[in-house]
Formats: C-alpha cells, sequence, structure tokens
C-alpha cells in the first residue's frame, strides 16, 4: 500500500483492521449461508415446489401454517412456501441483471475518468455527481409509468440508476492503480490506454467492484421488493416478495403470520448480501490486506 | 469509505426489519370512539375529488359528497332505486309522455340567498348544452323546450319520448343552479340542499355545514366531515380507532367480519350499481368470434373470483344490471354455468387452439386479484392470458378505454342503469350489433311496460353473445358506529345521501 490512502480515514482502517480479523471471517461465512439459502431456493422452485405458486385454489383460502401447507396459504389459497421460494428467482435475476447493467456502464465510464485526470475527468465526474443525486428507486417509479411496470422496466432503471455509484468507485480505484510503478512503467514502453486500462487497471480493482456489487446486488433486492409493494414491479401472478407483502397488508387483521414470511425473506436476502459484501471486502481490498 | 458503507449496509438491513416489524406491530387501536359529539359525522371515504364541479369534472366522487346533500334536483333516486319529487311538489306527464309539468316548492332559497324559481330550472337546463362536459353531457338531449308558467311551475317538453331522461334528472346533470351562483363552482359550490360546503381540502377532507335557511325538513346532523383516505386499510384502522363514524361503500371486504363481531359497530350490505365487469374486446382477433366468448364465459368460475376477490362479499349477476333496476332478469345469472369441459368444445368448435390474449389491468387492487383468479381458469381451457397492469386511471383510459388495444381487461362500471352505453360500437367493448342499440332506443321511447321488456330483452341478447363477462356486483357495504341510525342501505345513484342519517 502506497500513499494515496486518504488521511482521515486512515486511523479508522487501522483501528478496524487490527482486532477483527475472525468477525470478518463470520461475516463471509454468514453472508455465504444466508445467499446460498436465496440461491438454493430459487434454483430448487425452477424444478420443484411444494404446491402451484401461481394457481388459484378458491377452496383454500387463508389457510393458517399447518402440516400439509407448511407456511399457510393467501388470499388466493396458494401455498406461502411455494410463493417464498419462487420469489427467490425474481430476487435474484433482478440484482444479477441490475448490477450487470450498472457495472457495465458503471465502470467503463470511471475507468476513462480515472485514467484521464483534469478536464474530462473534472467533467465525467460532475455529471457524474449529478446522476449520483437522483435516486435509483425515483428513476425506476417514473420507468415504470412511462414504459409499463414490470420486472424489465424495474430491472433497467434500478441498473442505470445505481451505475454512478460504480463510475465513482471504479474512478477512485483507478486513479490509485494510475499511480504505481508498473503501470509507469507499461506507460513508458509505449502500450496504449487500451491495454494499460484493460490488463492492469481492470483486475486491481476488481476487488472493490466485486464488493460494490454485492452491496448493490441487496439495494437491488430491497428495490425490487419496494417497486412490487407499490404495484410497480413485477406482474402478477408471478411471485415477488414485495407483492406478497402488499397482499398480506390487507388480511393484516385476519392472517397477521401472512406479512411475516415475505419479510423474514427479504431481511435475509438483504441481510446476506451485505454480509456477503463486507466480508469480501475483508479478502479483496488491497488496503485491506496490506494493513492486516 | 469503509465506515459508511457499513452504516449503509446496516441501514438497509434495518429498513428491510422495520418494513416486516411494522407490519406486524400495528394492531388494532382501541375504539375510543366520541361519545359526546352529537349532531356531528366524520364519513371515510376512499377517492377524494378534484375539484368541486362535477359539470366539468369526471369521476364519481363529487356527486358521491354533493348531489341530494349540497345540490338538489326536481326529483330524486330514492334508496330502492326510485324515482321521487324533491324541489318538484309533485309533477305530471302528458299522455304522449312528451310534457312533463312540474309543480315547485315555494320559498326554496339557494345557500347563497337567492330564491330558486321556475327561471332557475330553465336556467340549469338550458346551461347544461354548452357547459356540462362530464358525468352524462347528453343525458339532457331529449328536452326541447323548457316554458316557464309561474315562478312555481314550468314545463318541460321533450322531442321524443324517454324513459331514461326523468332518471338522468335525478342525477348530477338535473342539478338546479343559480344564475348567481356558478361563478366558482370548482371551490363554491351554491345550492338548495341541506347543507353548504364550508370547507374544502382536495385530497384531505371535505366539510359541510348544515344551512339554517334549508327549505326542506333540517338534517339530523348538523356538522358532516369527509375525511379521505390513501387506501382501505387506513380507512378501516381509522373507524377501528374513533377517528370516523362511518365508512361508505367500504371495499376491505376481509375486514368486515372484524366489524361484524364487534358490538361498537353495525355493517349494512346493500347492492350498489358497480358491475366488475371482464371486458373482451369484440373487434380483436381473439374475440371477433362469439363462440371464443362464450368459451371464456364457461372457463370462468364467478363465484371463486367473488370468493377471492370480494370474501365472498358481492352476487352473481350475468349482466349489466342490478337487481335495483326494473329490468333485472334473474335467468341471466346462471347463463354459464362454469364448465370447462363445455368452453373446451367451443373453442375447438371455433377452431382455435393455444389462444394467447393479452390481459390489460388497471393497477386496482381488485382488478389485478380478479384478473390472477381469471388468468388461473383461462389456463386450464388452454387460453393464455399475458398480463400487464396500467397506471390507473391515465394510462389505462388511454391504451385500454381510447385507443382499444386490448384483448381482456377488468374494470368496476359505477354508473348507473350504463348497459345501453355499453352497448355502443363506439365503446371500449366494440360490441356492434345494431338491433341492440335500435332495440335500447325503441325501450327509452316506449311506454313503462314496453320499457322494461324491451330493456330486458336487449340486455339479455348481450348476455347471449357474451358482449363482457360481468363478474360480480359489488356490494354497498356500510360499517358505522352502532348508534347511527338511518344508514342508506344500498347505492342506487352515485349520492351518498346524508339526510336520513342520525344518532
Amino acid at each position: 500500500m502506497t500513499t494515496t490512502t486518504p488521511a482521515p480515514a486512515a486511523p479508522r482502517l487501522r483501528k478496524n483492521a487490527i482486532p477483527s480479523g475472525k468477525r470478518r471471517n463470520g461475516n463471509l461465512v454468514v453472508g455465504i449461508i444466508l445467499i446460498g439459502l436465496i440461491v438454493f431456493a430459487a434454483v430448487l422452485s425452477a424444478f420443484w415446489t411444494p404446491f402451484d405458486p401461481e394457481g388459484v385454489f378458491p377452496g383454500e383460502l387463508l389457510l393458517p401454517p399447518g402440516a400439509e401447507h407448511l407456511l399457510g396459504t393467501d388470499n388466493f389459497g396458494r401455498d406461502v412456501l411455494s410463493s417464498i421460494l419462487r420469489g427467490a428467482q425474481i430476487s435474484l435475476i433482478v440484482g444479477i441483471v441490475a448490477v450487470g447493467i450498472a457495472a457495465v456502464l458503471g465502470v467503463p465510464f470511471g475507468i476513462v475518468a480515472g485514467m484521464n485526470p483534469g478536464r474530462l475527468d473534472q467533467f465525467m465526474m460532475r455529471g457524474n455527481d449529478i446522476l449520483l443525486a437522483f435516486p435509483a428507486l425515483l428513476l425506476a417509479i417514473i420507468f415504470g409509468a412511462v414504459f409499463g411496470a414490470n420486472t424489465t422496466t424495474a430491472m433497467v432503471a434500478l441498473g442505470i440508476g445505481s451505475a454512478p455509484s460504480f463510475a465513482s468507485i471504479a474512478r477512485s480505484g483507478t486513479q490509485q492503480v494510475m499511480s504505481r510503478e508498473y503501470v509507469q512503467a507499461s506507460k513508458a514502453s509505449g502500450k496504449n490506454g487500451w491495454f494499460v486500462g484493460v490488463k492492469h487497471v481492470l483486475p486491481n480493482i476488481s476487488g472493490i467492484l466485486i464488493v460494490q456489487a454485492s452491496v448493490s446486488f441487496g439495494i437491488a433486492v430491497l428495490a425490487e421488493a419496494a417497486l412490487s409493494y407499490l404495484g410497480l414491479g413485477t406482474t402478477p401472478p408471478t411471485p415477488s416478495w414485495g407483492r406478497m407483502l402488499q397482499d398480506a397488508q390487507g388480511y393484516l387483521y385476519v392472517q397477521p403470520l401472512l406479512v411475516v414470511w415475505p419479510g423474514i425473506a427479504i431481511a435475509i436476502a438483504v441481510l446476506g448480501f451485505n454480509l456477503l459484501g463486507d466480508g469480501l471486502r475483508d479478502r479483496l481490498d488491497p488496503r485491506m490486506q496490506v494493513k492486516r | 469509505m469503509r465506515s459508511f458503507t457499513r452504516r449503509k449496509s446496516l441501514a438497509i438491513t434495518a429498513t428491510a426489519m422495520v418494513a416486516s416489524l411494522a407490519l406486524v406491530g400495528c394492531s388494532a387501536a382501541d375504539d375510543s370512539s366520541d361519545a359526546a359529539a352529537s349532531t356531528e359525522l366524520v364519513v371515510g371515504l376512499l377517492a377524494s375529488p378534484a375539484s368541486l364541479d362535477y359539470s366539468t369534472t369526471g369521476g364519481a366522487a363529487i356527486p358521491q359528497a354533493l348531489l341530494y346533500n349540497v345540490y338538489e334536483g326536481l326529483v330524486k333516486i330514492d334508496n330502492a332505486g326510485d324515482i321521487q319529487p324533491l324541489l318538484a311538489e309533485s309533477y305530471t306527464v302528458s299522455d304522449d309522455g312528451l310534457v312533463y309539468t312540474f309543480l315547485l316548492h315555494e320559498g326554496v332559497t339557494f345557500s347563497n340567498g337567492s330564491p330558486f324559481t321556475a327561471e332557475s330550472v330553465k336556467f340549469s337546463l338550458e346551461r347544461v348544452a354548452d357547459n356540462w362536459t362530464a358525468n352524462g353531457p347528453g343525458y339532457l338531449d331529449p328536452i326541447s323546450s323548457v316554458d316557464v308558467v309561474s315562478d312555481t311551475e314550468v314545463t318541460i317538453t321533450l322531442s321524443t319520448p324517454s324513459n331514461s331522461w326523468l332518471f338522468n334528472m335525478a342525477g348530477p346533470v338535473g342539478t338546479m343552479f343559480s344564475p348567481d351562483g356558478i361563478d366558482d363552482l370548482a371551490t363554491d359550490p351554491v345550492g338548495t340542499g341541506p347543507y353548504d360546503v364550508s370547507e374544502f381540502t382536495s385530497g384531505t377532507s371535505l366539510e359541510l355545514t348544515e344551512r339554517d335557511d334549508y327549505w326542506g325538513e333540517a338534517p339530523f346532523m348538523s356538522d358532516v366531515t369527509f375525511n379521505y383516505y390513501a387506501d382501505a386499510t387506513a380507512q378501516t384502522n381509522a373507524l377501528l380507532g374513533g377517528d370516523i363514524d362511518l365508512i361508505s361503500a367500504l371495499t376491505a371486504y376481509q375486514l368486515i367480519g372484524q366489524f361484524e363481531s364487534d358490538d361498537d359497530f353495525a355493517v349494512y350490505e346493500g347492492t350498489s350499481t358497480g358491475e366488475t365487469t371482464m371486458t373482451l374486446n369484440n373487434q380483436s382477433d381473439a374475440f371477433s368470434d362469439v363462440r371464443v366468448r362464450q368459451a371464456v364465459m364457461y372457463a370462468v368460475d364467478r363465484q371463486a373470483v367473488l370468493d377471492t376477490v370480494n370474501s365472498g362479499y358481492g352476487s352473481i349477476i350475468g349482466s349489466m344490471v342490478p337487481p335495483t333496476d326494473p329490468w333485472f332478469d334473474d335467468s341471466l345469472v346462471d347463463l354459464y354455468p362454469y364448465d370447462p369441459a363445455k368452453a373446451e368444445a367451443l373453442l375447438a368448435e371455433a377452431g382455435v387452439s393455444d389462444l394467447t390474449v393479452s390481459m390489460k389491468l388497471p393497477n386496482l387492487p381488485y382488478a389485478v386479484d380478479a384478473g390472477q383468479v381469471v388468468k388461473d381458469q383461462l389456463a386450464q381451457v388452454g387460453i393464455t392470458a399475458d398480463v400487464t397492469t396500467l397506471e390507473f386511471p391515465a394510462v389505462w383510459l388511454d391504451e385500454v378505454f381510447t385507443n382499444h388495444d386490448y384483448d381482456i381487461s377488468i374494470i368496476a362500471h359505477t354508473e348507473p342503469r350504463d348497459v345501453s352505453a355499453f352497448a355502443a360500437p363506439t365503446y371500449y367493448a366494440g360490441y356492434d350489433n345494431p338491433e341492440v342499440m335500435a332495440l335500447f332506443a325503441e325501450a327509452d321511447a316506449s311506454d313503462e311496460e314496453t320499457f322494461v321488456e324491451l330493456m330486458k330483452e336487449a340486455t339479455a341478447t348481450m348476455a347471449e353473445e357474451a358482449a363482457a363477462d360481468w363478474l360480480f356486483l359489488n356490494p354497498n357495504v356500510t360499517a358505522a358506529d352502532a348508534d347511527l341510525t338511518g344508514v342508506p342501505l344500498n347505492a342506487p345513484t352515485l349520492s351518498f345521501d346524508l339526510t336520513t342519517i342520525a344518532r
């Protein structure tokens, strides 16, 4: 680690870095377990669910949890467990696509800005700051109103909305890499910007990008749930945790447990991705490793 | 960087937790209804009016609050659905059904102090032609002339006999206005009714105060406030919490049990004019064949839809006619029993297989819920419905109602006696049967008995040709403090009539 770490952040780094190596590993393990649960549910539900999560069963409305329906049934007579399992698919797809779009748009933008200090950098990053000030959720609501509310518009809007944070992280990482000796050597030997960007910068900032992707994943999962809760996300009858919450809200007095299950599922997913992000940062961020 | 992200990640996790816990946490609030208030009434409603002028702004919200309370016409529809004189003391009709003579009450004044006379009648009815853009601008077309005989007598001559005309006179379009009280209708309505608007905050509340110079019998409640809520759950919570005394047109049907089991509340279940309709685009490739439409009718289990969407509250009607209309025909209720085998046979007969249709639903909870049930039932006979939800009202009105770009949509038609409007070929259903239109026209010009017969014939034809699937009729559920009396049971018009409510 060389000299570019900003001074105010240094003491904090040291304080956290020394005593807590094990706890951070714990973050990673718990994160992986929670995400593993969600991924398992998504994969499993692609092949098998206890009952059809999209059907309607008029004879079995609002049953309490029991032997047949472990988590009970909702106001359509659907098995809640089946819906929760299938809902994991939408959450993961939204997360993957949104983060993918954000990374594809944001990372090259940030690298270009970081490799060209001066006017171009200033111009690009001030533009980025303006976009950063615009909340992804608001963008998704606007997209839903203009292009029709469904999973695709939600994913695209969330992706575009979270691209600026990828851009600013990629740019700050790039600036650090650009000051290294091997980059200087590469430049001196006549390699062009493309070569430096792809061969030196990208691999060396991949750690912080992966961390950012994990955290953004959690945000995207939560945003999809929020949009579906507002009726602007996943189109029924495809199960979505957010819409399950909204449907259950009307039956709060009748079958209060119905809001608990999707709430727990959302909490597990978001907690999992954030713990994973924190754990990965400890492993992948070069600043952390040097301090340790 | 590090600590910032950590804090953010914790905050996100916490938000998810709170979102789920907060929903669990809010249990039934204690009931602290105010016993001291005697002649004050607070009513909880859902859709707020955007303005107070129903001559230019459409929708049910304005007449719901103002008709019969602030505004009055010559006649009104009583709670059983019958026409009664209101500002007219009595009226007579000539034998040919063309000349109506109204004798008006004496000493009637508007809330701005101006007297109500035969001249006001002439002014109000003639004003409609040029100034009325919402809530049935064409309803008064049969009128050929309005003649003032004396201050308290007016004759109205029609160009053709019309049965629907007098009914429509009892609605918003027949409202009596004062010539010097129409400058500021959007915020300051001037009518002859028992109440005057004292305060209006769009989206939040509307306050009515009793007039001390009302011509008729004074209402029981002196001050009435309409509180507007964003959703049905908030509305029911407000009643449970004692913030409001009455919910009109309650739609959180799953919560009715909550009020029924509580001695502090009374629940009234009457009928409305809101037919929740699954409209099939008769002009679309998918549904231009009557057999395909009939197949849909057999494929849908309406009782299941009613049970899921409305928790079983409401009734299956089989046509676009509520039982409060005289031409309701209960033989149509079972015209299409749930019979998937028959649906498949009809589809095969029509040579249709692997049919995929677009189902465009307004993003209203009942429509989205009903759509899911129907989608599942259509799938069982091999019809795939691609569901999209459209923002209501703007996007839905544009795409479905105006541009007819859909195969199936679901919406409640709340206007009273709207079946003939539904049959118009230019309407969004695209149902085109000139014979039915001729029947409706003939019915309107006939005497009362023939009128009912012809209306029955026309509506039966529409049902047999499966112009649409009238899934069910919404109930008119009112939940109120148990000490209130005179709560209107039915909602045969758009008005929520306050005049009978007492404590």
